[in-house]
């Protein structure tokens, strides 16, 4: 029964001409319409991470989803391995779940979604995509392999590819005509830098009884417990995320590599002014500076350290890409260029199988913007990377944290 | 030696106290970097084999997670020696062989003793940020302890050079735990040596050790066992099929990498042939794989 429905399901949607064909004969309530989903468009959907995010991160898939399991490790009073589990293995294990919306702290984001690409599940799953660069290079490869849909949870590249300004620029970054970028986006706050630091002096505590705490710490180290290092502030341990770098990182800068056309490289030298940073513990940090190959600069201040409240990134003033930066025969050409095509949002995807706008390519480079901006805070010196291995260059102890080992039996 | 600790002690209580919600949020880099600097000469009392020396009061001020009030200042033990040896291991990575390989064999030298376990552990974290192939025979003799055996191998891997002989030798003596840590292992670090034990272990009786053991075989890119994951794919069921179908996807394409067709081509077809249904999303990525990495 499931098989049959699920296939007819798939071909539904791929033959939407057939579908148009038979809308003579078919009842209303079997093709939708007006207050009326019909069967094709009804998907079993999956809530993997239910803490503060879960319920927006599963209705931000923008798809009729029935909510058929919902997962977290903090479950286990309630688990009954129907509807409530603790254990994702076993929600991917069913057959009837299309679609899963991942809501867990980031140290799961990417196992958890390639598991369910490799469980045949579409995925849309909460920012930060990972919690470091190897990661997101596995989530794509698993994109691509099991052909299924991934889309990061945060859509700002939707808004801003559809401005008129944005769009010039991306087309002329994109045209490959400029072959010197002098342009510098700083992004000045919002990085919740304190707020999202982590705590140096916690004590164990007893692990609650209702949390599988070796489920949590999953892939990281089996640390003692404490309830800082869980339940939205597991943020400022590099455990499980990277500080509100990482956090909101992904938030600023994913539609600023979309308007500057970066969702197919990384920035090659990065630096940092910061304090040296704690083993455990995500803390301050004044400034992140990130050159692309062409020149082209990124760069992260605080405003929170060493003088709250105040900027300390001096270097560079912010500067555009305009038209004027290319010859007159250049700009011509760039008035030719067709606009770029529409971004594909999640349900769109799901529906049409095409590519989503923040596929796992595009979101693996934003996340590598984070991840290398927060190496470069915890190795104290510059880094040069190479955005096609995927590595540090020259440097082994950086490049350790570029790709980090896994808690068994957990690996990429 | 204890006016000397005491020194130590002192110096290290210059570095950051956390505020009153735990973090370094009031921390000054000019400071943190003098003391560890300070540190790394010896301390206050400067002496033949000072570095070693101050490494080594470090070391002995480090505390259980949760203890060390035995101390006045108690932050200095709870707190600021983890993150005065962290900063230490960062700072010795950068062009100072010779202070590196003399940092990681003075950790390396305290592992297996008496030291409490969860203090041994956080020394191999360090070894981890900066220790090389001078540390690997010390981690090694860890990865049959129960309790560091996980950080141990963390460690290893990251290392790299001389952890896939440190592993293999350790297989047949582990048990539990730390047998499946290395079958893991074994398959992150592509040990062809291995490969007849990872064979043997793809019919464990552990699940886990099972589909570990398969990743490895997928991960090496074994040609040898093409029909042992195709038919470990086909006989379960659940997670273990999901993982045993993906470690033969992983082996085709490792062995298109490597060049033999026939062998990845066998994996393609037998999936293409026998994957409906549910499972319809397999044969399609049997029937256009992705192009071998690199192009070969």
């Amino acid at each position: 029964m499931q098989k049959s429905k699920r296939i007819s399901r798939r071909q539904m949607l791929k033959c939407s001409a057939k579908a148009v064909a038979a809308f003579t004969i078919v009842p209303r309530h079997v093709l939708g319409g007006a207050g009326h989903t019909p069967p094709s468009e009804t998907f079993g959907g999956a809530l993997i991470g239910c803490g503060g995010r879960g319920n927006g991160t599963f209705n931000d898939m923008g798809l009729n989803a029935r909510k058929l399991a919902i997962c977290d490790v903090k479950f286990l009073d309630k688990e009954d391995n129907q509807t409530v589990y603790t254990d994702y293995r076993r929600v991917l294990e069913r057959k009837d779940i299309d679609v899963v919306a991942i809501a867990t702290p980031p140290h799961w984001h990417a196992l958890i979604s390639i598991a369910a690409m490799e469980a045949g599940k579409d995925v849309l799953c909460e920012k930060p995509m990972t919690r470091f660069i190897a990661e997101g290079r596995a989530v794509a490869e698993a994109e691509k392999r099991y052909k299924r849909i991934f889309q990061v949870g945060t859509f700002g590249r939707f808004d801003v590819s559809r401005n008129p300004q944005n769009i010039l620029t991306h087309k002329i970054m994109k045209s490959g005509l400029l072959k010197e970028c002098k342009a510098v986006h700083i992004k000045r706050g919002g990085l919740k830098v304190k707020e999202w630091s982590g705590m140096v002096n916690v004590k164990p505590q007893p692990i609650p009884t209702y949390l599988d705490w070796d489920m949590y710490c999953g892939p990281a180290p089996l640390r003692p417990f404490h309830p800082h290092r869980f339940g939205g502030s597991h943020r400022g341990y590099w455990d499980y995320e990277g500080g509100g770098l990482a956090d909101m990182g992904q938030h600023h800068f994913d539609p600023i590599q979309w308007i500057f056309a970066k969702d197919d490289t990384s920035p090659v030298e990065v630096e940092a002014y910061a304090p040296p940073a704690h083993p455990e513990a995500c803390g301050m940090w004044g400034w992140v500076e990130l050159k692309y190959a062409d020149g082209l600069t990124f760069v992260m201040d605080s405003t929170e350290w060493p003088v709250p409240g105040k900027p300390s990134y001096d270097r560079k003033e912010p500067r555009d890409v305009s038209l004027s930066d290319l010859s007159e025969q250049d700009q011509e050409k760039i008035k030719q260029m067709p606009d770029p095509e529409p971004l594909v949002n999640f349900a769109e995807a799901v529906k049409t199988r095409k590519r989503a706008g923040g596929n796992a390519d595009a979101a693996h480079r934003s996340a590598t913007i984070l991840h290398l901006a927060n190496i470069a805070i915890r190795v104290g010196r510059k880094i040069k990377y190479d955005p096609v291995k995927d590595q540090i260059i020259g440097d082994e102890e950086a490049n350790r944290l570029v790709n980090q080992p896994m808690r068994a039996p957990w690996h990429l | 030696m204890a006016k000397k600790r005491q020194d130590i002690a002192t110096l290290v209580n210059k570095l950051p106290d956390p505020d009153e919600h735990g973090l370094l949020s009031v921390i000054d880099k000019e400071v943190v970097e003098n003391v560890i600097d300070e540190l790394r000469r010896g301390g206050p009392v400067r002496q033949a084999q000072g570095q070693l020396r101050s490494l080594r009061a470090l070391i002995d001020m480090l505390a259980v997670p949760g203890e060390g009030e035995d101390f006045n200042p108690p932050d200095v033990r709870r707190i600021k020696a983890r993150y005065a040896i962290h900063v230490w291991a960062v700072k010795v990575c950068q062009n100072a062989e010779k202070d590196r390989r003399l940092f990681a064999t003075t950790l390396a030298s305290q592992l297996g003793g008496d030291r409490p376990k969860p203090v041994q552990e956080f020394l191999i974290q360090q070894l981890q940020v900066a220790g090389h192939q001078e540390v690997v025979p010390a981690l090694g003799k860890l990865l049959c302890d129960d309790e560091l055996c996980d950080a141990a191998a963390m460690a290893l891997v990251a290392i790299g050079t001389g952890a896939a002989e440190q592993l293999r030798a350790a297989l047949p003596k582990a048990k539990g735990r730390c047998r499946l840590i290395i079958l893991q292992n074994l398959g992150v670090v592509r040990d062809h040596g291995a490969i007849d034990a990872l064979r043997e272990a793809a019919h464990d009786q552990d699940r886990e050790n099972r589909v570990a053991a398969i990743w490895a075989l997928a991960n090496i890119g074994d040609s040898q066992s093409v029909d042992l994951l195709l038919e470990a794919a086909d006989k379960s069921q659940g997670w273990e099929r999901i993982k045993a179908t993906k470690a033969c996807l992983l082996l085709a394409e490792n062995l298109m990498t490597a060049g033999k067709k026939t062998e990845a081509k066998k994996i393609y077809s037998h999936l293409a042939d026998t994957r409906t249904g549910h499972e319809q999303y397999i044969r399609e990525a049997a029937e256009s794989p992705p192009p071998p990495k690199g192009g070969g």
